[in-house]
Order: structure tokens, then C-alpha cells, then sequence
């Protein structure tokens, strides 16, 4: 009888197996038809509802879609609540479902990670949704693993910013359609305690000497981030990657000074608290205990509320032993296109995404959302250049520097993490962090296949 | 408790075992000493959860240790019930969950039934297999389900939470009925078999009676596996606006480098509510019904 | 705000997904009947209709995993190999071992912390949980109170207790280090440095744990008759003598599945590792959470499957072990 279990249960178990090994092959016949829809060049504009720009006027025109044909779109957006992000994806939603009442919009809402995982379970699985609003990094594995198509047939990318359309070329294609360009830090100041913003780092030191004592510091950053490292990496005249864009360069003597820097300011200057995360470095400045702080441009809108007037915007101050300005990673929000849509679909997204991406609503974006547009035209409006805060985040990100999106950027960022702790920590010299950072990242990359 | 006199008064304070009214004062002090230090360790983080909840412009941290901040107000609280969807995902969440409950109480019920009075071939297989399936990995279970659960058109609906749910709850809810039934001696039924009674009957009207605490216990364990649950409700429900249960909403409320502190503490705080409730209600079947399952090991 | 509507929605679903499963499980058991009763003429076939809707459930969203997962660790599935892979055999169990399961820490000390991680929550679980059982083991005012207070831990979802306690560990603003620099002491790094963070790791689950454990010896001390300690004292028996020849061998049925389930539990803790180690130091990571960081954060899918199939061979081999020690498999019937 035992026996006979057993064999039930084995054959239940091949049984599952073999299901299994069929499974996931199953899902690619649906993908395979539906590839070569790369959609037809825009169909002549008809009726415009938006001042002449140069990006192909918008259409809704009837003869260029389906006809009226309930289409849904799911669109998966990393803009949370927290920043009126999701607010203003929803309101562009809700604006083109009023203008083309045959398309409804499912806006969900995931945090960065959750969709990026997410999206690859779904295309796994054979059910992705039908647009991403999404982080530029994310182009890197998305194409990897060919979750996603490009998109140079599909727009003029000449009417947007060019180092926000380099973020996402990858192979010589374009995989996204910016909407959003900046994400970059840049310095931050309380004016009530510091009335200046220092252009050097010799006078960055000085200034937040003079600032700091028992009670107060001079500068704050979050300092368990790569993120806020590379800035005064490309300052000390470094870069992560080779000239062929896939290989680490971590062990170099930039490295180590940008490393030695970081350490010396607070140990040497203590300048800097002695262990500061993210939301330490903001909670310090917001309450008026840090003078400066090194964050980013998602930040300024919740400064803006705190400080008011006394809110100063200036760029990271160029290092005094290289003579160069700070490079921090610009980078953007992109719309991403996933594989697999028929062409009613990819019709209406088309639509939409140029939509979005059109001056007018660009312009929204950067009063609701105090972001830097993608949009060349919007770029240069007087919205931003009179606007202190604005014009400030615009100066910085002038001398910033992509961020490269590859695949193998995730194993520099994993291998800096922990060696710049360990050297904040005074745990490890820059020069042992450097080399321990290169073997980790160049490990990190044989592990890529 | 008995009343006899502790003679042996000179041990350490753990040494008694009944203590009662005759314990000396200075005992019965340090014993209030530490249970009330232990409380405090207890409550002490719920606490400062409340006061960040409290607190305006969304500090999740500041330098004021005081458990009430200068400046409180209950805006995050009335933010989070009345402009947010919070009150949908708690309904939501308490729909799936009192379902799962149901369900997963009737499963166990029958089925530890069947563990503890039959000895069938692959008996021990089977519960041997129930335990490992609480040593599982959940991460390691993610993708697939994903993909069987577009496979089986589960994706999206609470029928496929509830199954889901009541499925994780099910092995240990098995143990510890299988455990309690075994202490509840055969004859009983079997008395009840010879008047008459057929077998649906003397499960029904003998043993399930006798077995409330352990059924109590079992429905509170599936309420808060359900409850509780993050992974299971993002992998099924992961993409549908309307049904989010309260875990998924919450996390909606952290952003990539923002989080609504106030609001996403004032939210937790009210989602400990049902639970509360019912471990205050329950508390008595869960302390004699956890141990009389397994006094027979 | 909540809708009418909406409610009306949802209470729809729940009753659909009743029927669906109620429908469901009186179609199997018609299936099963005539098939085991009248087809084979199975005497035992009552067990088998009785367990069916559980077996199927768990079949579907068990087995299929695993079987799922088990195939993939055959393969070299990873994000350049994602929707076509190769079958590379045994290459994954073997890297398990011989290649950095992160970046660079390897499985056998994973496994180390793992167990080191366990051990010491086990040992304060017992303690802290046997201790206040003892003290609660009494008539006084107040018990009550300090049960519901007690209990909370346990009541709070684990998620949000784990963010409380993450911001208490914080060095400007946590209340440990907030009350060593009143006391004049210098602050700890609980977040940065990797000793420190492993004690706020163990801190986090103690208190988490704890109240579990409470519950469950006090139950267990509770069902002690005083008999027996009447007549030891009579016999002249002292405090611990007492202790060590009663209460812990009859509460020995009571502790030994107690033990078993936290330790499985808590050697799979994610939630408490992975959330207290906000800075990724991997001398911090068990074995579930390098697990975790190597399917999701690297996307290693072929190599996590196997990864995930050794941990799941080191828990099976230690329960086969402690059940055989206990006996905890006997029914009824015996």
C-alpha cells in the first residue's frame, strides 16, 4: 500500500515537473506575432489641440486609431503620494480619458524595486502591463532580459533634452521617452546659517567649521548611499566605468581621494555627524540643526514648504585640489514600452506619452512637481529661469553626468555601498575600500550570466 | 492555587511556583518591579510609533524623546480615515481575511480529523510534509505563484487570496488540531456510534464541541496569517487599485526617497486595532488551548 | 473615503470565491466517492475524501512551486538568460558552495550566522518567555493588565513593530543612544557597524519573540497540578529542586513543539534581518535574506533556486531529527 503512495506521489511530482518545464516556454508564441507591430510613422496631424512645437503635434483624430474601440490601459507608475507624484500621473489620466472617452487608464502605483520586480515576474508570466512610468536605471535590465521595446521609430527624440534621451541609449537604440530630467543632488542651504553658499570645498570647510559645534552641524548627506559619493568622485576627475561603458574602475587614485575627502571632513573637519542616514541627514536640516545639506532635486519641494525664502539652492562647490565642479548623476523619468502590445494599444500610447510629454503639460510638471523637464522648449521658459530654486537645480545639473543605466551599473553601486560605510566608519582605509570595491564589482559581473 | 504556606521563602523570586496572598511584600514588590519594567520594554515602541502619528511634517525622527510632541495634532489620523482609501483597505483586508478564516478552519477541522482517528498509508508522510512546508523560503515561492496564478485566472480576484491564505495556514492549523483531537479519548465517539449516531454526526455533535478552544486558536492564527500578509497580497492582488488590502496600501505610502510618516504611522496604529480586539477576546482559549493540544506530545 | 459600491463589489467576490470553493470541494468529494467507494472499494477511503480539498490546495500552490523552482535550479536563469535559458545541471548547488552566495560572503558562513541567529533568540525566547510565566504563574492584582501589555509584541504586525525598532536603533535620534549620551557614554553605530547591528538584529526579535513563548510555558504552567508541588514540599524539596524534577519535565510536551516551531521560524526570519540591516552589510545577512537578495536584488534565478533548496534540506534533516527524538508524529489511534 506504501508502495503504491509512493509511486502516486512521484508521478504527481514528474506530473508537476513536467508541466513546469513546459510552462514557461508556453508563454512565447503570444509574444512572437505581436513583435513586428513596430507602429507605422505618425499618420499625417490633423486637428492640434497645443501651440505649434516641434514634436509632432498630438492627434485625435478618429481615422489614426481603431475605431472607438474600448481600449484599457494599464499603466505602472513609480510617483507615489508622498510627493504629489501619483496626483499629477492620475490628473494626466483622467485629462486624456476626457478628451478620448473610449480609453480608460488602470493607474497602479509601485515603489521602485517592487515594480521593477514586478514587471519582470509579469513579462515572465506572460501578462506585463501596457506602460511603464519608471526610474532611467531600470532600462539596463529591462533590456537584458528583452522585456522592452525601442522606441526611435516611434518618436522624435530630437525634441527632448539630449543628455536625458543619452540615459537610456543602449546598443545604439533608445529604449524610453523621457519625461522628467534631473534626480540630482546638488547643495542645499538654511540661509538663516549660512547667508552664502561657499564655491569651493576649502571654503565648503571653513564656513561649516564656523557652523558646527556641540548642537550643530555644518553639512548633513546621507552618507549610506553611493548615490551621494559619485558626485565628488567626478570632482576629484573619477568615473566608474571604462571607456567602453561595461567595465569597472573603481581601484583608481580618484577613488581613493574621493574617498580620503569623504573621511577627512569628518573626522579631520568633523563637519559631518557621525552616522546619518537619509532620513537623519533631512530630519538635521529640517530642523534647523544642519546649515547645509547635499540632497536631491525631489527634495525641493518639501523645503520649499519648510524654509520658504531662506532656502538656498547652489551647486556642489568644485573641489580646490582639482579645480573641478562636483558631477552628480543626472538621470530621469522615463515612459518604457513593454513587449508584447497590439497595435490599438501601442496606438493609443503612442498618443498618450506625446501627450504628457508636450510643452504645456510639461510645464505643469514643473510647478506641481518642482522637476526639471525633458522637453527642450520647456527647458528654456522664463517658468524656470526666474525661479531661484529652479534656476539653482538647473545651474547644477549643467555639470552633472548621466547616470549609466547598463546592467553592470547595479554591481558597482552594490560594490561601492559597504566599502564607503566601512571607510565612513573608520573601519577601513580608502586605499583597502578601493581595491575591496573592485574585486567586488568585478566578481558582481561574472555573476551577470 | 493552593494555600498552603511557601516555607521555603528564601529562594530566588522564580522558585515559586503558587505563590499566593501569603508571599512576603517585598516579594510581591520586585515581582511588580519587573513585570512593570518588562511592560514598559513591551510598549515602549508602539509608543513612539504613536507620537511620530502625532507629530507634524512628516518627522519620522526628531530629538524630543517626549512620548506627546509640543506641537501634536490628530491630522495624520483623520488624513489617513477620511481622504485616503485606508477605510477601503481595511474592508477589504477584513472581508479576505474572515473568509480565510472560515475556510480555513473547515479545512482543518476535517482534515486533522482524519490525521488523528485513521491510520492510512502515507499518514506520516503526510504530516512529516505539513511541517516542511512551514520551512519553506516564502522568496523562493514568489515568481511561481505569480505565474500559476495568471495560469489558473487567479490573479487579481480574492478567491485567489483566500485559497492562497488558507493554504499557508492550513499545516500548522492541522498540528495543532490533530493534537488537540488526539487527547480527546476514542470511546467517546465510539459510544455515540453504537446508539446510532453515524459518523458525520458524532463529529459534528461530539468532538468539534469539545474542540472550541483549538478551534479558536486556529481561527485566530488564519485571521492574522491573512491579516498580516504582504508577499501573498502583492503577488495576487498586486495589481488591482480597488482591492488592495491594507498592507499594500501602506506601502503605498513610502516613497522612492519621501515617506508620509505621519500619516503611515497613524495608519499602523489604527490597523492594530482588529487585531487587538480579537487577541483580548480570544485571550483565554489561547492560553489553555496552545498547551492542551500537545500535553500528549 | 469607502463607497457603497465598492462594498457592495467586494462582498460579491467574497461570496463567489464561498461558492467557487464550496462548489469545488463537493465536486471533488463526488469524484473521490465514486471513484475510492465504488470503483475500488477502498475501506479507508473516508481519510482520503476527508483530506482531498486540503491535498489539492496544497498541491497547487506547494508543490507547483517547488517542482517550478526545482527546474529552475537546473538551469542558468538570470536576467540575460530570462525567458529562453540552458540546462547547466548541477553547476548552481555546486557554485552555492564554492562562489560568494552575495558579494562576497560565502554560504558556510551565512550558514554560521544563521545558526549563531538562532541560537541566541531561542536561548532569551526561552528565558526571557520561561521567566515571566513564572512570574505570572500567580494570583495578583493586575495580571490581567500586565498579560494585554505583555502580548503586544505579538500583536503588532511584524512589518511596522520592525520599523519602529529601526528607528530606535538610529544614532542621532534613537532612544538607546539618545539615553547613553545623557548618561555621558559615547553612542553606538547600531546601523554601521556590523557587531552592533547583529545585537540590534537579536534585540529586535527578542522582544518580538518573547511574548509567544510566554503564552505558550504559561499555558503549560498553568496545567501543573499543585499536587504535585504539595507533596514535595512536604517531602522537604527546595526551590530549584522543585523546578528542576516538576516543572520542567511536565512541561517538557508544552516546550518541545514550542522550541521546534520557533527555531524554524526564526532561522526564516526575513522580516527582522532584512529591515534592521537598512545598510546591506552582509555580515548581517541569514541565510533567507541572501537568499532573497540574490533572486531579486541580483535576479541569480537559477542559482537562488538551488540555494533555496539547501536551506530547505538543512531545516528538513534537523525536524526529521527532533521528531524522531519526540515522538510528535503519534495519533489517536495509538
Amino acid at each position: 500500500m506504501i508502495k503504491k503512495l509512493w509511486m502516486l506521489l512521484s508521478i504527481l511530482m514528474i506530473a508537476a515537473f513536467v508541466l513546469t518545464a513546459c510552462g514557461p516556454q508556453a508563454a512565447q508564441p503570444t509574444e512572437a506575432p505581436a513583435a513586428p507591430t513596430e507602429v507605422p510613422p505618425t499618420a499625417a496631424p490633423a486637428a492640434t489641440e497645443v501651440p505649434p512645437t516641434e514634436a509632432p503635434a498630438p492627434t485625435e483624430a478618429p481615422p489614426t486609431e481603431a475605431p472607438m474601440a474600448a481600449v484599457t490601459i494599464q499603466l505602472w507608475t513609480k510617483e507615489g503620494e508622498a510627493d504629489g507624484g501619483l496626483q499629477f500621473v492620475q490628473g494626466l489620466t483622467d485629462q486624456y480619458s476626457a478628451m478620448h472617452p473610449e480609453v480608460t487608464f488602470e493607474v497602479i502605483n509601485k515603489e521602485v524595486e517592487t515594480l521593477r520586480e514586478d514587471f519582470q515576474t509579469a513579462s515572465l508570466a506572460g501578462a506585463p502591463p501596457d506602460l511603464l512610468w519608471t526610474v532611467s536605471d531600470h532600462a539596463g535590465p529591462f533590456t537584458a532580459a528583452d522585456l522592452i521595446v525601442p522606441v526611435d521609430d516611434m518618436f522624435d527624440l530630437s525634441a527632448y533634452v539630449d543628455s536625458a534621451v543619452a540615459a537610456v541609449v543602449l546598443d545604439g537604440q533608445t529604449w524610453g521617452v523621457p519625461i522628467s530630467n534631473g534626480n540630482h543632488l546638488m547643495l542645499l542651504y538654511n540661509k538663516d546659517l549660512v547667508p552664502e553658499p561657499p564655491q569651493t570645498t576649502d571654503e565648503l570647510i571653513t564656513m561649516a567649521k564656523a557652523i558646527t559645534s556641540g548642537d550643530t552641524y555644518g553639512l548633513v548627506y546621507n552618507q549610506t548611499e553611493p548615490f551621494w559619493l559619485v558626485p565628488w568622485l567626478g570632482g576629484f576627475g573619477g568615473k566608474v566605468f571604462a571607456d567602453d561603458g561595461v567595465t569597472p574602475t573603481l581601484n583608481t587614485p580618484e577613488m581613493v581621494a574621493t574617498l580620503q575627502f569623504l573621511h577627512d571632513i569628518k573626522y579631520v573637519d568633523k563637519i559631518v555627524p557621525a552616522e546619518s542616514d537619509y532620513n537623519g541627514a533631512d530630519a538635521l536640516f529640517k530642523e534647523g540643526i544642519a546649515g547645509m545639506i547635499i540632497n536631491g532635486d525631489w527634495s525641493l519641494g518639501d523645503y520649499k514648504t519648510t524654509f520658504g525664502e531662506k532656502l538656498g539652492v547652489a551647486r556642489i562647490p568644485e573641489v580646490t585640489a582639482t579645480g573641478l565642479w562636483p558631477a552628480p548623476y543626472t538621470s530621469g523619468v522615463f515612459f518604457m514600452i513593454p513587449k508584447g502590445l497590439d497595435e490599438t494599444k501601442l496606438a493609443v500610447i503612442k498618443d498618450f506619452v506625446e501627450f504628457t510629454t508636450n510643452e504645456e503639460n510639461q510645464l505643469a510638471m514643473v510647478t506641481t512637481l518642482t522637476r526639471l523637464p525633458a522637453l527642450k522648449v520647456a527647458l528654456d521658459n522664463e517658468l524656470i529661469t526666474s525661479d531661484p530654486i529652479l534656476a539653482g537645480s538647473a545651474e547644477q545639473m549643467t555639470v552633472g553626468t548621466p547616470m549609466p543605466t547598463v546592467l553592470e551599473m547595479r554591481c558597482n553601486w552594490d560594490a561601492m555601498k559597504p566599502e564607503m560605510q566601512a571607510v565612513l566608519a573608520d573601519q577601513k582605509s580608502a586605499e583597502d575600500a578601493a581595491a575591496a570595491m573592485q574585486s567586488a564589482a568585478d566578481t558582481c559581473i561574472t555573476t551577470l550570466d | 492555587m493552593s494555600a498552603m504556606k511557601s516555607t521555603s521563602s528564601l529562594g530566588r523570586k522564580r522558585s515559586f511556583f503558587y505563590g499566593g496572598r501569603e508571599d512576603s511584600s517585598f516579594k510581591r514588590l520586585l515581582i511588580h518591579s519587573v513585570l512593570i519594567i518588562a511592560c514598559f520594554i513591551a510598549a515602549y515602541p508602539i509608543l513612539r510609533i504613536i507620537s511620530v502619528s502625532i507629530r507634524p511634517g512628516d518627522r519620522l525622527l526628531s530629538t524630543n524623546l517626549s512620548l506627546i510632541p509640543p506641537d501634536a495634532n490628530l491630522q495624520a489620523y483623520t488624513t489617513v480615515l477620511f481622504e485616503k482609501e485606508f477605510l477601503q483597505w481595511i474592508w477589504n483586508s477584513l472581508v479576505i481575511t474572515i473568509a480565510t478564516a472560515m475556510v480555513g478552519v473547515t479545512l482543518a477541522a476535517t482534515s486533522a480529523y482524519a490525521f488523528s482517528r485513521w491510520n492510512f498509508p502515507g499518514r506520516s508522510v503526510g504530516l512529516i510534509f505539513l511541517l516542511t512546508t512551514q520551512m519553506i523560503p516564502a522568496a523562493m515561492l514568489m515568481v511561481p505563484l505569480y505565474i500559476l496564478a495568471i495560469r489558473l485566472s487567479l490573479v487579481g480576484t480574492y478567491r485567489g487570496l483566500v485559497i492562497a491564505y488558507s493554504v499557508t495556514a492550513v499545516p500548522f492549523s492541522i498540528w495543532i488540531l490533530k493534537g488537540y483531537y488526539d487527547t480527546i479519548p476514542l470511546e467517546l465517539e465510539e459510544a455515540a456510534r453504537i446508539d446510532g449516531a453515524s459518523q458525520l454526526t458524532a463529529f459534528l455533535r461530539i468532538l468539534l464541541p469539545l474542540s472550541t478552544p483549538a478551534l479558536a486558536i486556529v481561527f485566530l492564527f488564519n485571521f492574522t496569517t491573512a491579516w498580516n500578509d504582504y508577499l501573498l497580497a502583492r503577488v495576487i492582488l498586486g495589481s488591482q487599485e480597488r482591492l488592495l488590502t491594507w498592507p499594500l496600501g501602506l506601502q503605498r505610502m513610502q516613497g522612492q526617497f519621501q515617506t508620509q510618516w505621519g500619516q503611515f504611522s497613524a495608519a499602523s496604529m489604527l490597523v492594530m486595532v482588529p487585531t487587538m480586539i480579537l487577541f483580548l477576546l480570544s485571550s483565554k482559549f489561547l492560553i489553555s488551548g496552545l498547551t492542551l493540544g500537545s500535553v500528549k506530545g | 473615503m469607502i463607497s457603497l459600491d465598492l462594498v457592495a463589489k467586494s462582498l460579491t467576490e467574497i461570496l463567489s470565491t464561498i461558492l467557487y470553493v464550496v462548489g469545488g470541494t463537493i465536486l471533488l468529494e463526488i469524484v473521490l466517492y465514486v471513484l475510492l467507494v465504488r470503483f475500488l472499494k477502498l475501506k479507508l477511503a473516508m481519510p482520503y475524501m476527508l483530506l482531498a480539498p486540503a491535498a489539492v490546495g496544497l498541491i497547487a500552490l506547494v508543490i507547483y512551486p517547488i517542482a517550478w523552482e526545482l527546474n529552475i535550479s537546473f538551469t542558468n536563469m538570470s536576467l540575460r538568460h530570462f525567458k529562453v535559458t540552458d540546462y547547466i545541471g548541477l553547476t548552481n548547488y555546486l557554485r552555492v558552495f564554492v562562489d560568494p552566495v552575495l558579494k562576497q560572503v560565502t554560504f558556510l558562513s551565512v550558514l554560521w550566522k544563521t545558526v549563531l541567529w538562532t541560537g541566541v533568540n531561542i536561548f532569551f525566547h526561552v528565558l526571557g518567555g520561561l521567566g515571566l510565566a513564572l512570574l505570572l504563574n500567580r494570583k495578583m492584582h493586575g495580571r490581567g493588565i500586565y498579560r494585554t501589555l505583555l502580548i503586544l509584541p505579538w500583536a503588532v504586525p511584524q512589518v511596522i513593530a520592525v520599523l519602529a525598532w529601526r528607528s530606535e536603533f538610529h544614532f542621532e535620534f534613537g532612544f538607546p543612544n539618545l539615553v547613553l549620551k545623557s548618561i555621558g557614554l559615547q553612542p553606538i553605530q547600531w546601523l554601521s557597524e556590523p557587531t552592533w547591528n547583529f545585537i540590534a538584529m537579536c534585540i529586535t526579535n527578542i522582544w518580538l519573540g518573547i511574548p509567544f513563548m510566554m503564552v505558550i510555558l504559561l499555558g503549560g504552567l498553568q496545567s501543573i497540578s499543585s499536587e504535585y508541588y504539595e507533596a514535595s514540599e512536604i517531602d522537604g524539596a527546595s526551590a530549584w529542586q522543585q523546578f528542576r524534577n516538576i516543572t520542567l519535565p511536565l512541561m517538557r510536551p508544552v516546550m518541545t513543539p514550542a522550541i521546534i516551531l520557533g527555531t524554524i521560524w526564526t532561522f526564516n526570519n526575513f522580516n527582522v534581518p532584512f529591515f534592521i540591516n537598512q545598510n546591506e552589510l552582509e555580515s548581517s545577512d541569514i541565510l533567507v535574506t541572501a537568499l532573497f537578495r540574490a533572486a531579486f536584488q541580483y535576479n541569480r534565478y537559477g542559482f537562488s533556486a538551488a540555494f533555496a533548496f539547501i536551506i530547505f534540506a538543512i531545516l528538513v534533516v534537523y525536524s526529521l531529527t527532533y521528531l524522531r527524538f519526540t515522538g510528535g508524529l503519534k495519533g489517536a489511534f495509538e
